[in-house]
């Protein structure tokens, strides 16, 4: 599943002239000491429609892993990931796939 | 009939909504502390309090510049973002009857904006207790005040989480 925010809410950004437009951009969350787990699982479910089931398996990948690939897809939609992940305090990032 | 019960959940999921079972010093505790987060977030945008609030979106260093770029974009909106957000929670601590679903998650929001910050100013670990802080410590209170925080946020989304998902029994 995936989320579906009003365009409008995210400014554009020029594609950088030296990204490669095949390989697909992945958002990272990294484990912090702040968060609490359940919180983590909630915004997961929230955000990106994930099951409970899904949320919680990534958020243990975060919590033991130190980082979890929680979605990924084109640069556009990874950024409104990774805002709305900002917006909900978690510490997420994203970098194009190797 | 209400049942009786021995102990009631600081946030729970009622009838119509959500119900803070907080005392009004509580609340105002909590609006207090969502004042001062405005503040901040209406100051200096290099506060160093404020780091865990607006991390980077791109953290490889080929990525700086796009970074910059988003940081330029983004920060705005994400202000404004906790700012509303805060502004729904105010509002909805006042309510005298449960609040709705969107309150509710900008409570949870907030609540953790707070902690990110209070938890940036102590330099809080992995399983952080406060029972470990001496008395003597002098920001004792603080961890306390974190520690109060969590448990209210983490109240806010189980009765959060009855919504998202069928409550398993």
């Amino acid at each position: 599943m995936s989320p579906s925010p009003a365009p409008a809410e995210v400014g554009e950004i020029d594609i950088d002239d030296e990204t490669v437009p095949d390989r697909p951009w992945i958002v990272l969350v990294w484990n912090d000491p702040i968060n609490l787990m359940s919180y983590v699982t909630f915004v997961f479910q929230k955000v990106f429609g994930y099951s409970l089931q899904k949320a919680t398996s990534l958020m243990l990948d975060v919590h033991e892993k130190g980082r979890a690939v929680v979605s990924s897809g084109a640069r556009e939609k990874a950024e409104i990931d990774v805002f709305r992940l900002h917006e909900h305090g978690l510490w997420a990032t994203m970098q194009q796939d190797d | 009939m209400a049942r009786k019960r021995a102990f009631i959940p600081p946030i729970e999921r009622v009838r119509d909504g959500y119900a803070f079972n907080i005392g009004d010093d509580e609340r105002q505790l909590v609006t207090r502390l969502l004042t001062e987060l405005s503040q901040l977030l209406m100051g200096e945008s290099g506060d160093p309090r404020l780091i865990r609030i607006f991390p980077p979106a791109y953290h490889l260093a080929d990525d700086a510049d796009a970074d910059a770029e988003y940081q330029r974009l983004m920060r705005e909106d994400l202000v404004a973002s906790r700012l509303s957000g805060i502004t729904t929670v105010n509002a909805a601590l006042e309510a005298p009857g449960p609040v709705d679903e969107a309150s509710m998650i900008a409570f949870v929001q907030a609540i953790n904006g707070l902690r990110l910050v209070l938890g940036t100013m102590l330099d809080v670990v992995e399983d952080h207790d406060p029972d470990d802080i001496g008395d003597d410590d002098p920001q004792v209170g603080e961890h306390h005040l974190y520690n109060f925080l969590s448990w209210l946020l983490d109240w806010a989304v189980r009765a959060l989480s009855e919504t998202v998902t069928p409550q398993e029994t």
